[in-house]
């Protein structure tokens, strides 16, 4: 009975001890997502395109029929990987054998059929030692190959947009870049600083902003960081943050769901036909989903996929500056009432306050009754409604950080107030502002999807995505399709900035150092 | 330094790309077809001005004007009392319209559209020419005018492009087949519902169910005829007040299902005549439930409400005076021999045998006193109309809600109380006034086949007027009827498929496939007299007084795109009276054109 008992702990004890081993294992949590989530796909693709079809007595499309079955095959791939993995960690040696990470080379090029996690889980796998750079320098790539297979889909139009052959040519170019930067990074920046040899490499990173690529961009920013940091022995505050956050998958994947975004609402002015998306084409009304239509066609017969990547960029650009916007005014004003205190921060607190005490999508619909219907006064009425959370967030932490002694060594030395609030104080009470904003910018996209749909956001014949929800509501029954796939649209970009806010708290939060 | 300057020559690099990259933005399909793009000359702006119920037709307009080469400016209201608003700012170029001629008759679908007086002439039409013919077919019969509308056709809208057509609404009713009997649906082209011949498919529930139906506005106008013209109340005044003529489904006048039982046009087209019925009674509420009374429909209130209906001085906001202006005189025919004395216009025998067809009795002798009347013994009354100018289309005004026959003394009783040029709104209390049946007075005497007991913010309910035709073919069949009221079609719709509406009223055309799956509904798609069109704002000063650019935008316009997206359920267009009058005129769609008079539009300019 005792040895049982014995035996029952031991092996609860080993099991915790190998799911300590496999958690901190990056190979194995990239891979076990991957099958888990093309799992799930499958299932979905067997029961929509094989056996819905044969119940209702359609046939099953060959296009629809190959992609299940290449599901299923990098299905099939990734959980012998997984379970290879799996055996490997927790056998005998520990580690991951040299023929399972050459596994890897065959998981990356599914990436074609859209399945990024195999990507990232082959990238993951193929190499043994793997640092910030690296992990930056696929999502970068993945990015790039993920807005040129999007624009790709415009190959089954009628008519291509001018410079639909530049835009890929151009971002084609610039993944073989990526490519070239990926080997740069294996082989310059593993040692302490990066060599420096690599900087011009940097330099190109930090160029791919210009295209969105933020990935990128913060690969450009880390090395050159590192680079001039003249102590080796201590790390770079802020490049610890991403290296934190970059140990939580869902948060990255959040941020690569921001980022392909961000990317492809700046790629779609190169490869896309914003005629599609506005232009009315009768012909191809209510049009089912196909490869020339991808997620078919509204009333008017307007492109829904092509509405959507437009889409984007509205939706981004109102959710981002209706967040700065009131970042800025909101943070001056609790700033200013932290820091003072007494009548002032009474004032200013007051009257925030009473902006709070205002429903704020009823004040949004009051500022643009008054105003009239545009995509300005849908900022501004956004942007009001906000403030008084920023500015409480910010007055919180003033309050708190005005008291320690770095602001009191300031004062001694006779800094001014204003130098002590923009120099000392608002840099170091910035970090739950961002953590906010992150969140703050996924509620605004929805705020401005709700108006739109309501039809007092952005004018109706706009490719915003709350206007092609509506333009689908009433055609649920029919057409379904095209109020769903907006809808999944607003749904990914809400949850990416949820998850890459969460991340993102969790990495600046100072406990979990 | 060096790493400087690379990074320098690199990011000048991204920037050039880059800008080189947005220098090419402008796609290939935009306006390809037919060199629609103002060649050279700068883009003509144009202000489209309409509100939310016109939101997919406004997008249509957009979308083909901005293919034409102009730059368009949508101002979507949220509503018809804000573009009401907006219009008479005068910022505007084109503004969305609609237009349903309720009466029927053409002279009612041009004189206020077209007519420099018109009141639905906001873009300032301002032509004698139109004037003229306008009042040149109005005195014609059916017969005649046709020429001369096409005329006016030609002339308004070909010619001088004063306003655009865009397409013609139908009807679309959808009933509930497993309750209703559909044989027993009728969907008039112009009036409104008749709601006496609805009969459930189970009749032993006629006397029991309570119909529903359902309609957009709860706010009703007012329930004394003259003083509404709209669609609060069209529906529930056309069958709660009888007229003395009636309108069938493919709008013939005829004295079948009215007040009289036959009529006739003097020779002359001046003088008409209606022999009257006598089972036709009033009924009245008392506690929110319909109680009967024995005072009869007679000539007295005949004459009493169309006098009214003539008169601006009678009535208090009188919205309905252009229709029945033409009236001079109403009396009651007390001689004979007067009737003997004229011939009809139609027939040539005279008004008195053209009356006399299948009366239950000869006609012995006429009174002015409607407790005499007897039809079975011979007594009858006539009331007689007189109008200032030959004018056959006054039939069909007569036909319409606003003249609806009202109890004289009831009107009197509530009307006498203040001064009609003195009226305060805030104190005085017209007859109809729906505030106060809200509150549960209910005032009203009812002449129609239902009457109205009660009225809430959420519906109206009525119950059969027991008097009114009893033992004919016009008594009402079902007893209690009720009207929902639901504002967004998507919502009455589902209301509908819930089975809490039995017929619907008005379906959008983007639900029409989906009813009509259903093999428990049945979904009438018939035409109706509705119009939608755009005004061209022709003010002083305003840039479209150019015919050129009025043309520009006149061939710019695709009806088949309108009629394409309404699923087919919309037709052509030409002019607000096209419905009536056959002129086979068709709305030309060429870019070309259009750009030739956009391009002779700029070359005025310079």
């Amino acid at each position: 009975m005792a040895k049982k008992e014995m035996t029952k702990n031991e092996s609860l004890y080993l099991k915790k001890v190998n799911r300590r081993k496999l958690s901190g294992s990056l190979e194995y949590t990239t891979s076990k997502l991957a099958y888990q989530v093309t799992a799930v796909l499958v299932f979905a693709l067997v029961i929509w395109q094989i056996i819905l079809p044969l119940a209702t007595g359609k046939e099953i499309g060959t296009i629809s029929a190959v992609l299940t079955a290449v599901y299923g095959v990098e299905f099939l791939l990734q959980f012998i990987v997984v379970k290879r993995i799996e055996k490997e960690i927790t056998g005998a040696v520990g580690e991951i054998s040299n023929t399972t990470r050459k596994l890897g080379i065959l998981l990356v090029p599914f990436v074609v059929t859209g399945n990024f996690l195999l990507f990232i889980a082959g990238a993951m796998l193929i190499k043994k030692e793997k640092n910030l750079e690296y992990q930056l320098s696929v999502y970068a790539l993945l990015v790039n190959i993920f807005i040129i297979l999007i624009s790709l889909f415009n190959l089954f139009k009628d008519t291509l947009v001018d410079t639909f052959w530049l835009g890929i040519g151009f971002y084609a170019l610039y993944s073989v870049l990526n490519v070239v930067v990926i080997g740069a990074v294996n082989k310059y920046t593993f040692g302490k600083k990066p060599d420096k040899k690599f900087m011009p490499f940097a330099v190109i990173s930090l160029l791919g902003i210009a295209l969105g690529n933020v990935f990128s961009f913060v690969l450009g920013l880390i090395t050159i960081g590192k680079y001039r940091n003249k102590n080796e022995e201590v790390s770079v505050e802020w490049i610890d943050v991403i290296k934190r956050l970059f140990r939580n998958y869902t948060a990255v994947i959040g941020m690569f769901f921001v980022v392909l975004f961000i990317g492809i609402s700046i790629g779609s002015n190169l490869t896309f036909d914003y005629d599609i998306a506005i232009a009315n084409n009768f012909s191809a009304r209510l049009a089912e989903p196909s490869l020339m239509y991808p997620f078919g066609c509204d009333d008017y017969g307007r492109c829904v996929f092509t509405r959507i990547i437009f889409g984007a960029s509205i939706s981004l650009i109102v959710g981002l500056v209706s967040t700065v916007v009131p970042i800025i005014i909101g943070g001056i004003l609790g700033a200013i009432a932290g820091f003072y205190g007494g009548t002032r921060d009474n004032a200013i607190m007051r009257v925030m306050d009473v902006l709070n005490a205002v429903p704020s999508i009823l004040l949004a619909i009051a500022i643009i009754a008054a105003f009239g219907v545009s995509t300005m006064n849908l900022i501004l009425a956004l942007s009001v409604s906000v403030i008084p959370s920023y500015a409480r967030t910010v007055r919180a932490q003033v309050l708190g950080i005005s008291n320690q002694e770095f602001v009191e060594a300031a004062k001694a030395c006779g800094a001014k107030n204003g130098t002590i609030i923009f120099k000392h104080i608002i840099p170091n009470s910035l970090a739950p502002v961002i953590v906010q904003a992150t969140m703050g910018i996924g509620s605004a996209v929805l705020s401005t999807s709700s108006l739109s749909y309501l039809g007092i956001g952005v004018e109706a014949h706009i490719p915003e995505w709350g206007n092609v929800l509506k333009a689908g509501s009433t055609f649920l029954e029919t057409n379904p399709y095209i109020a769903i796939y907006p809808g999944l649209a607003i749904i990914i970009i809400v949850l990416a900035f949820n998850f890459f806010g969460d991340g993102l708290r969790d990495a600046l939060d100072p406990k979990l150092k | 330094m060096k790493l400087r300057k690379l990074t320098a020559v690199l990011l000048v690099g991204a920037m050039v790309l880059s800008l080189a990259a947005c220098g090419k933005k402008s796609s290939n399909s935009g306006g390809g077809d037919g060199g629609s793009s103002s060649s050279g000359g700068e883009q003509e702006t144009i202000r489209l001005l309409g509100y939310s119920y016109y939101e997919s037709t406004m997008n249509i307009l957009r979308d083909q004007l901005t293919k034409a080469g102009f730059a368009v400016e949508v101002d979507m209201q949220p509503d018809y009392a804000s573009m009401v608003t907006a219009r008479d700012t005068g910022n505007w170029d084109i503004a969305m319209s609609g237009w349903t001629t309720v009466t029927g008759n053409p002279d009612y679908a041009v004189r206020d559209v077209y007519a420099s007086y018109g009141e639905y002439n906001p873009g300032g039409i301002n032509d004698p020419k139109i004037d003229e013919l306008i009042d040149k077919a109005s005195q014609e019969t059916s017969a005649e005018y046709g020429a001369t509308y096409k005329e006016l056709e030609d002339y308004a809208i070909t010619e001088m492009a004063y306003s655009i057509p865009l397409y013609a609404t139908r009807g679309i009713r959808a009933i509930n087949n497993t309750v209703v009997d559909e044989k027993t649906v009728k969907n008039p082209q112009s009036r409104s519902a008749y709601w006496e011949d609805y009969s459930y498919v189970d009749e032993s529930q006629n006397a029991t169910r309570t119909l529903m139906l359902t309609q957009v506005m709860p706010d009703l106008t007012s329930l004394d005829p003259p003083q509404a013209n709209d669609g609060s109340i069209n529906q529930l005044s056309a069958n709660i007040n009888v007229r003395i003529v009636n309108m069938t489904e493919d709008d013939q006048i005829v004295a079948d299902g009215s007040l009289s039982r036959n009529i006739s046009t003097a020779e002359g087209n001046q003088a008409f005549y209606f022999i009257l019925r006598d089972d036709c009674y009033f009924s009245r509420v008392e506690d929110k439930h319909v109680v009967p009374t024995d005072v009869r429909v007679g000539a007295e209130d005949v004459q009493f409400s169309l006098e009214r209906a003539a008169n601006q001085d009678m009535v208090v906001n009188h919205k309905t005076y252009n229709l029945h202006k033409h009236m001079s005189d109403i009396s009651i025919v007390t001689d004979v021999e007067e009737l003997k004395g004229v011939n009809d216009s139609d027939t040539g025998k005279s008004v008195f045998d053209t009356l006399s067809e299948g009366l239950p009795s000869e006609i012995q002798t006429l009174t002015e006193d409607k407790t005499q009347v007897d039809n079975a013994n011979g007594v009858y009354q006539v009331v007689k109309i007189s109008t200032e100018n030959p004018f056959p289309q006054v039939l069909y005004f007569l036909a319409h809600q606003s003249a609806g026959i009202l109890n004289k003394e009831a009107v009197t009783e509530m009307n006498s109380k203040f001064e009609v040029a003195s009226y305060d709104p805030t104190k005085d209390v017209c007859y109809g006034d729906p505030a106060t049946i809200k509150s549960g007075d209910n005032h009203l005497w009812m002449s129609g086949p239902y009457a109205l007991v009660d009225y809430d913010d959420y519906q109206v309910v009525f119950e059969k007027n027991p008097g009114y035709m009893a033992g004919t073919e016009h008594e009402a069949k079902i007893s209690n009827i009720a009207i929902k009221f639901i504002k967004e079609s998507a919502s009455a719709t589902s209301e509908f498929r819930a089975g809490g509406v039995d017929i619907l009223d008005a379906v959008n055309t983007n639900d029409v496939a989906t009813l009509q799956e259903d093999k428990n509904y049945t979904v009438f798609v018939y035409i109706r007299h509705a119009t939608t069109y755009c005004d061209i704002n022709m003010a002083n000063g305003n840039k479209f007084e150019n015919i050129d650019l009025r043309k520009a935008v006149f061939y710019a316009i695709n009806q088949d795109e309108f009629i394409a997206y309404n699923n087919d359920l919309v037709g052509p267009l030409y002019s607000t009276a096209s419905t009536l009058i056959k002129t086979d005129n068709k709305l030309e769609f060429s870019l070309e054109k259009s750009a030739e008079h956009l391009k002779a539009y700029q070359d005025s300019k310079k």
